[in-house]
């Protein structure tokens, strides 16, 4: 069996520029972190147990690989010209629609599993770019391309994308207190409320023209995100989420709506100095700066909120960064 | 006698002040990350690069943990190759001593690993070789040379480089230790600081 794990991510700002509507145009540029949730892809390729089969939340077996249902399982089958009967499981550290990136993690476990089995070995870059390739251009999703590299490449990075499709990838070079204080001074909470990446950006990529100028804006708060982040001026780095985020909800209508609102208002008025919600919007994670003194009573303002809108899943998620990104954690194929 | 002295010491200062610093986080953040996925650390060199590698390794894998050496599950995997001085001798003799490194690295290389190669001409063709395995496997390779850095340079992810005129072995060397050391320095103080703040928390 071969067991890969690819880290999620946590997005700071710049996230929308990484859509080819806007990157053909002008670069785009976003800075984020690998961090300790991962999702995980074991593959057993077992040639006597007939049929093709897929785990994740139902089991499907099918004879062809053509047939499976789950979109990635099969695009990168097909893609790799993989027919033999195998299983295929996914485990994830944590739900769907999170805005940590858990889908494009999934394809980039798929892609280091699944070439690993026919004896192909890529590295972090080719794992990116063809886990791109795959959601992009064959699954047509209308996502962007910050999420792959991220599981792949793990660590603290500034990305960049280029109108000729290119990536820079440029490590934000942290050391261990800094990256340590950092996390001191982070909050991170579940909404409980889970949404399709899809959905939401299928909005925002038609808007892409009208909000030109606002994205331009974002690529421009990722250099000063990472001058005072190499200065550990985490107040100004909080003051710089909620500018990014003032900016983000102008980019679609489904970016935010009253629940996250008010529990974005809650975080500011009990200390935060800004925030922001992960990943596409509508749902998933809401991140916080804040001084080390104020999270307790954000903590608990956050929680009251969560119960007035009856948020059954709303939780604190304690995250570490992480320095590595999508690695093969086990293989006993090798011969 | 003491112009001399002094002119050498020049020299070295001069050389630890031009040193390539981000390349030096970027080894630091590469062996952060193989810590991580509990890879192994493949150290090699020629010579007097041999006996840093040594040493490196017993610093590594103990020193970096002696604050609270029964605390730390996970520890560093730090390996010198070969690993034994009859393994040296054994590829030497029947295959060839371009093979002394790349033939035990055989043995134990898997993806998730690392290599750390130090060769001051960057060229030596049996550090060469297990480079290239490395590469084979797609690990990443923090290069330690000196000079204009060579081959073993052009090919590493950490491109730690002392540049020098050729044949400045003893410069060359005198500063690889220093940033052995840095880097062993590193973790320490990392591992301590963690420790501290587990405490607080």
């Amino acid at each position: 069996m071969i067991i890969v794990r690819a880290p999620l991510r946590i997005s700071f700002v710049g996230g929308g520029t990484d859509l080819p509507g806007f990157y053909r145009q002008y670069p785009g540029k976003v800075i984020s972190a690998a961090i300790d949730k991962y999702v995980y892809v074991a593959i057993n390729p077992a040639p006597l147990v007939k049929g093709i089969t897929a785990r994740y939340s139902i089991t499907e077996t099918v004879n062809e690989v053509s047939l499976l249902k789950n979109n990635r399982i099969r695009e990168v089958m097909l893609d790799l010209q993989i027919s033999d009967n195998m299983e295929i499981g996914v485990f994830s550290q944590l739900p769907v629609g999170t805005g940590l990136g858990g889908s494009s993690a999934f394809t980039a476990a798929l892609f280091k599993g699944l070439s690993t089995t026919i004896g192909k070995r890529l590295d972090k870059k080719e794992i990116a770019e063809n886990a791109c390739r795959v959601e992009i251009d064959l699954l047509k999703e209308p996502i962007g391309k910050q999420d792959q590299y991220a599981s792949a490449f793990g660590g603290f990075n500034i990305f960049q994308f280029n109108p000729d499709e290119t990536v820079e990838v440029e490590p934000v070079l942290l050391d261990y207190k800094r990256r340590m204080d950092l996390e001191k001074h982070m909050l991170l909470f579940f909404t409980g409320i889970t949404r399709q990446a899809s959905s939401v950006l299928s909005e925002q990529k038609t808007n892409i023209s009208n909000k030109f100028e606002t994205l331009k804006s974002m690529t421009l708060l990722v250099d000063t995100f990472k001058k005072e982040l190499l200065k550990g001026n985490f107040e100004a780095l909080g003051e710089l989420l909620h500018k990014n985020w003032l900016k983000k909800k102008q980019l679609a209508s489904k970016v935010s709506n009253q629940v996250i609102d008010k529990l974005y208002e809650a975080g500011i008025r009990n200390g935060a100095w800004g925030g922001k919600i992960l990943g596409a919007g509508g749902g998933g994670c809401i991140l916080f700066l804040a001084p080390f003194n104020k999270k307790e009573s954000i903590r608990t303002a956050m929680k009251r909120v969560s119960v007035k809108y009856q948020l059954e899943n709303f939780n604190e998620v304690p995250v570490k960064f992480v320095q590595s990104g999508v690695e093969v954690i086990s293989n006993s194929l090798l011969k | 006698m003491e112009n001399y002295i002094n002119n050498y010491i020049k020299k070295s200062l001069k050389l630890l002040q031009n040193l390539p610093g981000k390349e030096i986080a970027k080894a630091i953040n590469i062996l952060q990350a193989t810590y991580e996925r509990d890879g192994k650390i493949y150290v090699f060199g020629n010579g007097g690069s041999l006996s840093m590698a040594t040493h490196w390794v017993a610093d590594f894998n103990k020193t970096v943990f002696s604050h609270h050496l029964d605390k730390n599950v996970r520890r560093f995997q730090a390996i010198r190759l070969p690993t034994t001085e009859a393994e040296i001798t054994a590829w030497a003799n029947d295959v060839g001593f371009e093979m002394i490194f790349a033939g035990p690295l055989r043995n134990y290389i898997k993806e998730g690993d690392t290599l750390i190669a130090i060769s001051s001409s960057g060229n030596s063709p049996n550090i060469i070789k297990a480079v290239e395995l490395a590469k084979e496997y797609r690990i990443p390779i923090i290069g330690v040379s000196g000079f204009d850095g060579g081959k073993l340079n052009e090919m590493a992810d950490a491109k730690i480089c002392v540049k020098t005129d050729r044949g400045e072995y003893e410069l060359v060397e005198g500063i690889h230790s220093v940033i052995l050391h840095l880097i062993t320095k590193y973790f320490k103080n990392y591992f301590d600081y963690l420790e501290e703040n587990l405490e607080k928390s």
